[in-house]
């Protein structure tokens, strides 16, 4: 069965499932780097991700750039509602940050069905074509989702690497109070990081569900993944989602083709036990 | 002053006598349980089920009630999330029939949550009107004594659906199923496959785990394996959607149906344009004229969303329960049990009067056989191609 069209196609598969993996983990790392919160309501942020690009682009059909930007940031500006009430006081809380928010992930998810019912809606996509090169089948709305990958990754590296907050933020991240008595306002770097978490799962949540399909249960396969992902890459760590993210979509991808689905899950879900076994703190983590 | 105390007598013999035909006239609750999977990629077949049921109460609510004997009951209906899972039929069935006292049970739909109910349902002898493919859902030691099966399963519609299909088109030779690694999958793929092998296909098979979004890898194989026709099973109506999107993405170019369902109209909404030309098992037709009224109240009550095909199913279903109940006189298990048993020929709802069937393949005639359609999406709409009613054995 093996050919070379079947591995190019493979590693086309492989590249844009790996670009929506990375897109769902990032902000769900960056506020457990920060904040030590286990984000388990990341789900539910996702989904209202879709919900906001389904009626900014769906429904009152506003050019794409404008939809899926404008929709990220409004469910950024509305998670701060919930970083004040909710998010706020499981701060360095680990434990206590997974009950609460899983709490409100299922009071996000069913107030979702209460609003919006809950059949599967789709999104309609922003390029519909297929793109032919060669042997090779490119659906065109997997190349939005690599191109908008590759633009946050590097939008964000710039952030952390080469601003102000950035800098305020990875020192935070380190200690803190250190970081406090180096005139750094912990409240204010906090909020700036929930809000590009958010930022970031509400766009993962806009492509993903654009990609697939929207229902206000969509969240529970994206926390799925995006805890395999930094499990993987190492909780916390940036350059360790990116990693997970594109070992996971490739090994799903090359796995499932070439050897079939049950194959894939078992030696996907094999190597993430056996490296938590032998490095708990992931690829690129940093033991506590 | 004697008068007046007469007076004050006569007034409260009077008002306790009306409250007394009051209390006599108010309609009894009458609890049915109903289990459907409101979460995950059931979730249209699940509000199918609860909507359905709805509607048929509704419809007796209008009329004062459900009148059985010299009685009258309120039917209410108390749902539980499956969740499509066997884990999730279960509990939901434990709790109705401990906690809530429910005798009747509509539903479940899914394979995995009639068979996680069904060990629960038959130790309490509750009646249970479900659906799920799996032949141990009617084929089991017990004979399933309270458990009936509302909706033809690939059993009934299977072998037909194939033969037309080989009818139609004489070139196909190899057939692709895709299903869900569980006990859908694993019961409806093996057995729709020796049909397609009794009818010359070529099968090729895979399952995937329940949950997964991206198919996209399995259809690579199954395009390698160069198939004519790709069955989509015993797939959820999101899967469907998503399989067929991503086969027509990944370039597949050969026929897709499926031989179970059915999600014509959730498949449509995912898919698109690339869900032209599919296929597929339906049991409703709504642009029959039969259907006006239904539709209407379905508008006027749940909006304008898509109306699953299994929801007439369901209402019929539930008027069958009623009607059960009023020709055995009472509420006792046992006697609408029997009753319901000899309820053929009666025409509660929209698909046709009852026959039951299954006798041979599952030792008990509690499969309910109605008329089925195999349609095809023509420019975005649903157009039938054949209508067969089912063998009765």
């Amino acid at each position: 069965m093996f050919s070379m069209a079947m591995f190019g196609q493979a590693l086309v598969n492989g590249v844009s499932l790996s670009a929506i993996y990375v897109l769902i983990a990032l902000g769900f790392t960056l506020l457990f780097g920060i904040m030590r919160v286990v984000n388990f309501a990341h789900g539910a942020f996702a989904m209202l991700g879709g919900y906001a690009l389904f009626f900014a682009y769906g429904q009152y059909q506003l050019p794409y750039a404008v939809a899926i930007i404008g929709s990220a940031l409004l469910v950024a500006s509305a998670g701060l509602i919930f970083e004040y009430f909710v998010v706020r006081w499981f701060y360095h809380k680990m434990f206590q940050s997974m009950i609460g928010l899983m709490g409100l992930n299922m009071a996000m998810v069913f107030t979702g069905v209460i609003v919006w019912d809950a059949h599967e809606r789709s999104i309609p996509a922003a390029a519909s074509e297929v793109l032919f090169v060669g042997d090779l089948v490119i659906p065109a709305d997997r190349v939005v989702v690599l191109a908008v990958a590759i633009v946050v990754l590097f939008l964000f590296w710039m952030f952390i690497s080469k601003t102000k907050y950035g800098l305020a933020m990875r020192a935070a991240s380190q200690d803190v109070e250190i970081a406090g008595t180096q005139g750094i306002n912990a409240r204010r770097i906090y909020q700036v990081a929930f809000f590009i978490a958010i930022f970031m799962t509400a766009l993962a949540g806009s492509l993903y569900t654009q990609v697939y399909a929207l229902s206000p249960f969509v969240g529970e396969r994206i926390l799925m993944v995006a805890f395999v992902v930094v499990i993987l890459g190492g909780m916390g760590s940036i350059p360790g989602a990116a990693l997970g993210g594109i070992l996971l979509g490739l090994s799903e991808s090359f796995l499932s083709t070439f050897f079939g689905a049950a194959v894939s899950t078992f030696v996907t879900f094999g190597a993430v036990i056996l490296l938590l076994v032998v490095r708990p703190w992931g690829i690129l983590g940093e033991p506590e | 002053m004697f008068s007046t105390r007469i007076l004050r007598h006569v007034l409260f013999l009077l008002m306790f006598t009306a409250l007394g035909i009051a209390r006599a006239q108010a309609p009894e609750e009458l609890k049915i349980g109903v289990i459907a999977p409101l979460s995950g990629g059931g979730t249209a077949w699940g509000l199918a089920l609860q909507r359905g049921a709805q509607l048929a109460v509704d419809e007796v609510m209008a009329k004062g009630g459900l009148k059985i004997g010299d009685k009258v009951y309120a039917p209410k209906l108390v749902v539980f999330d499956s969740q499509y899972t066997a884990a999730g039929g279960r509990v939901a069935a434990e709790r109705l029939i401990s906690v809530e006292k429910v005798k009747f049970i509509i539903g479940p739909i899914g394979s995995p949550e009639v068979l996680g109910a069904l060990p629960v349902t038959m130790k309490s002898e509750t009646l249970m009107l479900s659906n799920g493919f799996a032949v141990p859902i009617l084929k089991n030691p017990e004979n399933s004594p309270y458990n009936f099966r509302v909706l033809n399963t690939s059993v009934e519609f299977g072998p037909a659906m194939v033969k037309w299909y080989r009818e139609n088109y004489p070139k196909s030779k190899k057939v692709a199923m895709i299903g869900p690694n569980d006990s859908v999958g694993q019961m409806v793929v093996p057995q729709m496959a020796e049909v397609y092998k009794s009818q010359g296909f070529e099968v090729w098979s895979e399952l995937y785990e329940r949950g997964s979004k991206e198919f996209t890898p399995i259809l690579l194989r199954m395009i390698a394996q160069k198939v004519d026709l790709f069955d989509l099973a015993g797939n959820a109506p999101s899967e469907v959607g998503l399989m067929i999107r991503q086969a027509r993405q990944s370039g597949f170019k050969g026929h897709i149906w499926q031989a179970g369902g059915p999600a014509v109209d959730e498949a449509i909404a995912i898919a698109g344009k690339l869900s032209e030309g599919y296929m597929s098992f339906n049991v409703f037709d709504f642009d029959n004229p039969k259907a006006a009224n239904f539709v209407k109240a379905y508008r006027a009550k749940y909006g304008t969303g898509i109306i699953n095909a299994q929801t007439p199913i369901w209402h019929n279903a539930t008027h069958m329960l009623f009607e059960s109940m009023r020709r055995s006189g009472g509420t006792d298990v046992k006697a609408v049990r029997n009753s319901l048993e000899k309820l053929d020929g009666y025409e509660g709802g929209l698909v046709g009067p009852v026959s039951w069937g299954g006798l041979a393949e599952y030792g008990v005639n509690h499969q309910l056989l109605h008329e089925f359609l195999i349609v095809e999406v023509r420019d975005g709409k649903i157009m039938t191609r054949a209508t067969i009613t089912p063998v009765k054995r």
